[in-house]
């Protein structure tokens, strides 16, 4: 079988580690830190962003974390600086900066109206204090919303409002109150999260020790089919398992993965995919940041997926876009038709009302809330 | 050698009481390993034996020491303890014509000590009493000597003490071994005779049988003729074991060894048969060995249908190295074609699972153990039934009968109380007590082998804080209430999960099984039923809810991998499952039924 080369990368992430106090939830590579820390951090960052040399164009940036709003307006600067010297400002088409609420200045939303940043990110999670207490926020919901309508007035016309769900204490009703407020805001995408439990993250160990109690996955089902009625009854398109959009501002970066298509990450542990390997930086700060200060590789796991494999990954991320994947695409991509390598699993997963084949593979909605058990069977 | 300077014995006693450590100390004693070979418990040569801990197959090795200027032979065999592998000690008490009784010094008489000697008198070995580990410091040796003069009719002061950790009183072990057991009685000028009493499966060189020689002798070239089996082989290589194997010219009367004739069929030999001349043959056979009977039953069957060929194979070969287990090819609907499986015991049966496993290299599913049971149909017929399948329908049932054994407990006399508790709560009906001494005592039940067998030895440990032992032998079948209990799963019987209980247990037993099985099997995508019945009569149902919400909520680059393997992972599980109708069981759901207690 013949892979045909992709175009090349045409996204960048930068990853920010860095926190202001972890979240009981959050396993992503965050860590607590002090400003000499950070500063030596973005330096490795930049150091890695020269050596691309313009190898790329890239049409999405995304600066994700920890909390990248946590930088001083003069750290922020410098990132930002450095990303812009990397790309040609004529081909972004997205680039997103991850905030938290209570973090954000009148002077940094200036700097990122000064640099391309056309989108804004805002981890909201919950509007109501009791939920964010639990989720070791500190922010307040009152905090959200001040934030949000600072970016309006600075002219964002992208905001996305993340929105965590199926916490041990909500109820439906809390669930739907915090919708409701989202919509009020009015946002151009809302990303609904169910709470996960991640193994080494606090919140699981006080699972484990039955300090709290997992929310029923009945009850966790009705919110999650709460979300996706009402968002859709907004105006907002169910255009991933849990990502929610108007029309037209689907996130083009988060495309890119869900289509399994090419990537490069820069920073700690950031992945890059490109030509069907996948590779990640050292996931230690302070590794990575030596090696990136002794000019050495910071690559610190390398896979080469077969064809097979990268087939049946591509099928499994896009089953998460609700548009699936189609045929043609497929068959552009791997020279040969889904059905030619997953017939039985398709006939099989279609009787039990799963999925849906024709020009396009996607999930219906009884296979969407079982989206992990339908995978499975495409491996 | 000439025949009276050779001396067969074998080392018998309760399950560690140091058998094998002391075989090490005689392994020294005489130069038999040089120290840079030497490793603790060196007859244990098995991977289970040493992880374990425990002898399972008894072991040969040929020991030469001097004694007044005259060269011996000592043949020795280290049996097994353990009352599963009680047929390794009778098929090793008939090669031998002495066997060392060990009594450790600080647990005394045990239910095996008492049962091992009764076997050796049987065959009318000479005995050398032992008391061992007197190193302990709890050792009360005293008190030994007097238990077991009172029990076994053993003469104290021809009872030896030794330690096998300080090495005292080895050399008396040697001198007693050449001065009281008699050499063997065979006759050189006489045709061959010789007992097979064990064999293995060599890849390259086929079938190696062990022998005992009672009369004549045996070389290499000569033409052999084994009396049961009716084959006929040339001998290409005969010799002894030290521990290794040791090629010699000839294995003169009186001798244990090995003989390697290009055997290549498994079925051409048989523990127990008689080797003798093709040409010059002997007139009458060795009375050979008694089949053991099985005490349990299971099914084993490939995991993969495919395999079935192959489990045969192994099977087969195990059974050369292991005559006590017997299989016969059976089919269920649930699992396809396997082997119903009979066993001495539970530790027997894993053992031989784990052997087959490891040996073979293949997977394989076991469905729960059960005994034999006898039904008296309403024609008269009666059937033997080893697996609850083969239960007819109630009402062709007229009688249906368990096997009952008489159970020996022998224990610290303050535990008497809680194993009667015990014996009573299992339906035992008492016989007798019996004191060995103030402080220990023979307890003796008649029990339904089925109420002991399972997990009746763990109960029994941990109620006498390890001290109490048991023994038993079956007695005979009586009449009982039985019924056999079956499974549905989501609607559909599942033969290899039906088990024939009591009938004042079903419901307790029936309840505890779905409940167990809930736990076992994964949800499905739909609701899966399971329900216990008998007959038509539903007497226990749990449900096992469909899975709701199974979706990762955030992927993103740096998930794609993790989620990728973490799917693979899922996928590989489902792999070793049974599907039976749409629900996937996996292989530790038909044990369930044995551990439906914990
Ligand atoms: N202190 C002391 N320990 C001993 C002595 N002999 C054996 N042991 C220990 O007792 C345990 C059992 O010894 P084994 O020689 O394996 O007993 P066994 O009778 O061969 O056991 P099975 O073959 O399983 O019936 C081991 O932990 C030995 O180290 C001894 O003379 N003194
Ligand atoms: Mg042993």
């Amino acid at each position: 079988m013949i892979l045909k080369r992709n175009t090349s990368p045409t996204a960048l992430y930068v990853h920010i580690p860095f926190c202001a106090k972890k979240c009981c939830y959050c396993d992503f590579n965050s860590i607590v830190s002090n400003q000499k820390m950070i500063d030596q951090y973005l330096d490795g960052i930049d150091k890695e962003l020269r050596m691309l040399k313009s190898r790329f164009l890239f049409h999405t940036v995304y600066i994700g974390g920890g909390t990248p709003s946590l930088l001083s307006e003069n750290q922020l600067e410098k990132l930002l600086d450095s990303i812009c010297r990397s790309v040609l400002a004529s081909e972004i088409k997205e680039y997103t900066v991850e905030a938290n609420p209570g973090s954000l200045t009148m002077n940094k939303i200036g700097l990122f109206k000064e640099s391309l940043v056309n989108r804004i990110s805002l981890g909201v999670q919950s509007f109501q204090d009791k939920q964010l207490q639990f989720l070791g926020r500190i922010h307040s919901g009152n905090d959200a919303r001040n934030t949000f309508h600072l970016l309006r007035d600075a002219g964002f016309k992208n905001i996305n409002i993340d929105l965590i769900f199926g916490c041990p204490n909500q109820s439906p009703d809390d669930w739907k109150r915090d919708l409701e407020i989202a919509v009020e805001l009015n946002p151009e995408h809302i990303s609904t999260y169910a709470l996960t439990y991640e193994e080494g993250t606090a919140l699981t160990r006080d699972l484990k020790s039955r300090v709290v109690r997992k929310l029923d996955e009945y009850i966790e089902l009705a919110m999650y089919k709460t979300s996706i009625n009402y968002l859709r009854l907004n105006g907002y398109n169910h255009y991933e398992i849990s990502n929610f959009a108007k029309t037209g501002y689907e996130c083009l970066h988060n495309c890119i993965y869900w289509k399994n298509a090419e990537y490069i990450g820069v920073g700690v542990g950031a992945y890059s995919f490109v030509n069907g390997v996948r590779t990640s930086n050292e996931k230690d700060v302070f590794v990575y940041m030596s090696k990136v200060d002794e000019n050495k590789n910071t690559t610190s796991f390398r896979e080469q997926l077969t064809p097979g494999q990268y087939a049946s990954e591509t099928i499994i991320m896009s089953l998460r876009l609700r548009q699936g994947i189609s045929n043609t695409d497929f068959y552009e991509r791997f020279g040969y038709k889904i059905e030619d390598q997953f017939g039985d699993t398709i006939r099989k997963l279609t009787k039990d009302g799963l999925i849906h084949y024709d020009e396009r593979l996607t999930l219906t909605e009884k296979g969407l809330f079982v989206a992990d058990t339908v995978m499975t069977e495409f491996l | 050698m000439p025949t009276e300077r050779i001396r067969n014995f074998c080392i018998i006693a309760h399950i560690d009481h140091g058998k094998s450590t002391l075989a090490d100390r005689l392994l020294e004693k005489t130069d038999t390993i040089t120290s840079r070979e030497f490793r603790n418990q060196m007859l244990d040569d098995m991977d289970l034996e040493r992880e374990r801990g425990i002898t399972i197959k008894a072991s040969a090795v040929a020991l030469k020491t001097v004694k007044d200027g005259k060269e011996y032979t000592l043949n020795l065999i280290d049996t097994p303890g353990h009352v599963d592998f009680n047929y390794e000690v009778s098929r090793s008490l008939g090669a031998c014509e002495g066997a060392l009784l060990l009594v450790d010094a600080s647990q005394g008489v045990e239910a095996q000590t008492v049962a091992n000697t009764y076997l050796a008198m049987e065959h009318n070995l000479t005995i050398i009493p032992v008391i061992s580990k007197i190193d302990l410091p709890q050792s009360r040796p005293h008190d030994v000597l007097t238990e077991m003069e009172k029990t076994l009719g053993t003469a104290p002061e021809e009872t030896l003490m030794v330690s096998a950790k300080t090495g005292q009183g080895i050399a008396e072990i040697l001198d007693a071994v050449i001065e009281r057991i008699p050499p063997p009685k065979g006759d050189p000028n006489v045709p061959l005779k010789a007992l097979i009493f064990d064999s293995v499966y060599d890849e390259y060189r086929g079938v190696i049988i062990y022998l005992r020689i009672f009369d004549g002798s045996l070389k290499v070239g000569d033409e052999i003729y084994m009396i049961k089996t009716g084959r006929s082989f040339k001998v290409e290589e005969v010799g002894v074991f030290k521990p290794k194997m040791v090629v010699k010219e000839c294995l003169a009367t009186g001798e244990v060894g090995y003989c390697i004739a290009n055997i290549k069929s498994i079925h051409n030999v048989k523990v127990g048969d008689t080797v003798t001349h093709k040409k010059n043959r002997t007139a009458e056979a060795l009375p050979g060995y008694r089949q053991p009977i099985p005490m349990v039953y299971c099914g084993i069957y490939p995991a993969n249908n495919a395999d079935f060929h192959v489990l045969r194979e192994a099977l087969e070969r195990l059974s050369l190295n292991d005559s006590s287990f017997t299989f016969e090819p059976e089919t269920s609907q649930a699992l396809g074609f396997g082997f119903r499986c009979g066993f001495l015991g539970l530790l027997h049966m894993e053992i031989i699972q784990e052997r087959l496993e490891r040996e073979s290299n293949i997977n394989i599913v076991q469905t729960a153990p059960n005994v034999t049971y006898e039904i008296v149909k309403t024609n008269n017929e009666v059937i033997r039934v080893d697996n609850p399948e083969k239960v007819p329908p109630l009402h062709e049932i007229e009688e249906f009968r368990e096997p009952i054994v008489r159970a020996s407990f022998v224990l610290p006399s303050e535990y008497v109380g809680t194993i009667m508790q015990f014996a009573e709560g299992r339906r035992g009906r008492y016989k007798s007590t019996e004191y060995l001494s103030e402080r220990r005592a023979i307890l003796t039940y008649e029990l339904p082998l089925s109420e002991i067998i399972f997990d009746f030895f763990d109960k029994m440990k941990s109620a006498t804080r390890g001290y109490g032992t048991l023994d038993y032998d079956l007695i005979g079948y009586e009449s009982a209430d039985l019924v056999k209990l079956d499974i549905l799963v989501s609607g559909k019987r599942v033969d290899a999960l039906s088990t024939i209980v009591h009938r004042k247990d079903t419901e307790i037993k029936g309840r505890k099984l779905v409940k167990k099985l809930k736990s076992e099997i994964s949800r499905h995508l739909f609701e899966v039923v399971l329900q216990a019945a008998v007959g038509s009569k539903i007497i226990a149902r749990e449900t096992i809810r469909p899975i709701a919400k199974n979706v990762t909520a955030k992927c993103y680059g740096g998930d794609i991998t993790r989620k990728r393997k973490l799917l693979e992972k899922q996928k590989e599980g489902k792999k070793r499952m049974k599907s039976i109708g749409n629900v996937e069981i996996p292989q530790k759901a038909f044990l369930s039924v044995l551990s439906v207690d914990e």
